[in-house]
């Protein structure tokens, strides 16, 4: 469960979110729309610590989100941009990056699982050696989900990933989103994700219009 | 033996060169006429004060005078370091002054305690031109890390950010970003090693060579000072990202908005 009370944010002087409450219950699919600069890129990385409140609070799984919480929120909570960082060597370098970190250490995956969270993706397992320089836009955020579905996230904050997708690459990542438990906020001005996906929301200058379900 | 007197005439003569880039500076407008004869004013005006201060302390050669002008020293390269790196002066200018004060005190502890050991040990004339020597370095070497590591870091957040939102910690998530800025200010004191005595005497040996020391006494100088310089600022640079990381960061491990000064935003 994810929920927005009152929550302004301002950056570089400028009011980029104003007094928005929304609540996203655990497994919702959530798609947000509105014109460049109302805030929907804001609302997802509000969400993860990279802007301070100047009001109201964010709760996560019940609990206030507070900077000692973030640890946790991040632990279930995968942004995917619509340029991953992947590094510049090879893909299985860019899978197995953020493992490097003492906090994930002890869940390093084998190559086995590597593959399987792959095929999930649609992506072959050859696909681990070669170069993440000469990868497509869209197999690069095929590989972000994959990798962060290797992290054991359970929430998804995917940013416009449907300008780099092509139809069949956005048909497997809209699938694997809109199984099971997993709550997925995207920001997309695709109709077909509109269509698709449950709770509609719309945005403009930092303030939220409507919610649709 | 010591170097011939220059004369303030024989000294005219040789600024009478000036007028060669005064009039390139001119010609070509670049923009740099007023500030090139204020930079040489000022050099002018402060090397002369340096000079009868110099004198004065090494005539006194008092301990506490000693350390008085060390810590002037200090306290300058420590306000050039923050304000060409461009970063807030407040709460980190104390970080960064125990970090160069570390870095260049302890090398220059063991070179003119341990290795000149002059008499009497706190000799202005050992300590005072080996010290601004190491600050000098340390203060160029510090400007370079900060500001590449800080401007490394605003410039790639998006990068930054991913490793933060995957869980690194602050030192993990700024390692590329460390090494870098630690590479970028130790790169000029290796090449400079890398090519002495073949591209250039360098300063401080051809001083001693016009001052009457025999060239082996020079050499042995230039070598340590060198190895000095280098050791000081691998220390001072790394202790001072190290030192004011501990207020850069906020406590959701993203850069503070305030960090650095607008200009360089």
């Amino acid at each position: 469960m994810i929920e927005y009370r009152d929550v302004s944010v301002s950056a570089g002087g400028r009011k980029i979110l104003t007094d928005v409450t929304l609540a996203i219950a655990t497994g919702e699919k959530a798609v947000i729309a509105g014109p460049t600069g109302a805030g929907k890129s804001a609302l997802l990385l509000t969400l993860l610590g990279a802007y301070e409140l100047s009001g109201g609070a964010i709760g996560f799984d019940g609990s206030p989100v507070t900077a000692s919480r973030l640890a946790a929120v991040r632990r279930s909570v995968a942004y995917i941009g619509q340029e991953p960082v992947l590094g510049d060597g090879t893909v299985r370098e860019a899978m197995l990056l953020p493992f490097r970190f003492a906090a994930n250490r002890a869940a390093t995956p084998d190559e086995r699982h590597l593959e399987e969270v792959l095929s999930h993706l649609h992506l072959e397992p050859a696909i681990l050696d070669r170069r993440t320089s000469v990868v497509s836009g869209g197999e690069k955020q095929r590989i972000a989900i994959a990798r962060a579905l290797v992290l054991g996230k359970e929430v998804f904050l995917a940013d416009e990933i449907t300008s780099a997708l092509d139809t069949a690459g956005a048909e497997v990542v809209m699938d694997l989103f809109r199984r099971g438990s997993y709550t997925v906020i995207a920001v997309s001005h695709d109709p077909v994700w509109h269509q698709r996906f449950g709770t509609r929301i719309s945005m403009e200058a930092g303030r939220i219009l409507e919610v649709r379900r | 033996m010591s170097a011939i007197r220059i004369s303030i005439p024989d000294l005219l003569l040789v600024y009478a060169l000036l007028l060669v880039p005064l009039t390139i500076t001119a010609v070509y407008r670049l923009g740099l006429l007023k500030s090139t004869v204020v930079a040489v004013v000022r050099m002018t005006i402060q090397l002369a004060l340096v000079g009868l201060y110099l004198g004065f302390i090494f005539e006194r050669n008092s301990l506490i005078l000693n350390l008085v002008w060390l810590l002037v020293m200090l306290l300058v390269a420590n306000s050039a370091i923050l304000r060409s790196a461009g970063l807030t002066r407040w709460p980190i200018f104390p970080m960064t002054l125990l970090g160069i004060a570390v870095a260049t005190l302890s090398v220059l502890a063991v070179f003119v305690l341990g290795a000149v050991a002059p008499d009497p040990l706190y000799d202005a004339r050992y300590l005072i031109p080996l010290g601004g020597m190491l600050l000098g370095n340390c203060m160029r070497g510090n400007i370079i890390a900060l500001e590449r590591f800080y401007s490394g870091i605003a410039e790639n957040e998006r990068e930054f950010l991913s490793y933060v939102f995957m869980g690194a910690t602050t030192t993990e998530a700024t390692r590329g970003f460390m090494r870098n800025a630690l590479r970028a200010a130790l790169a000029p004191t290796v090449s400079t090693m890398t090519t002495m005595g073949i591209v250039s005497l360098p300063g401080m040996m051809t001083g001693q060579i016009l001052g009457g020391s025999d060239p082996t006494t020079a050499i042995t100088y230039q070598l340590a000072i060198m190895v000095a310089i280098f050791t000081s600022v691998s220390l001072g640079t790394w202790l001072n990202l190290r030192l004011s990381m501990r207020w850069a960061f906020t406590d959701r491990g993203t850069l503070r908005p305030d960090l650095r000064r607008p200009s360089h935003a």
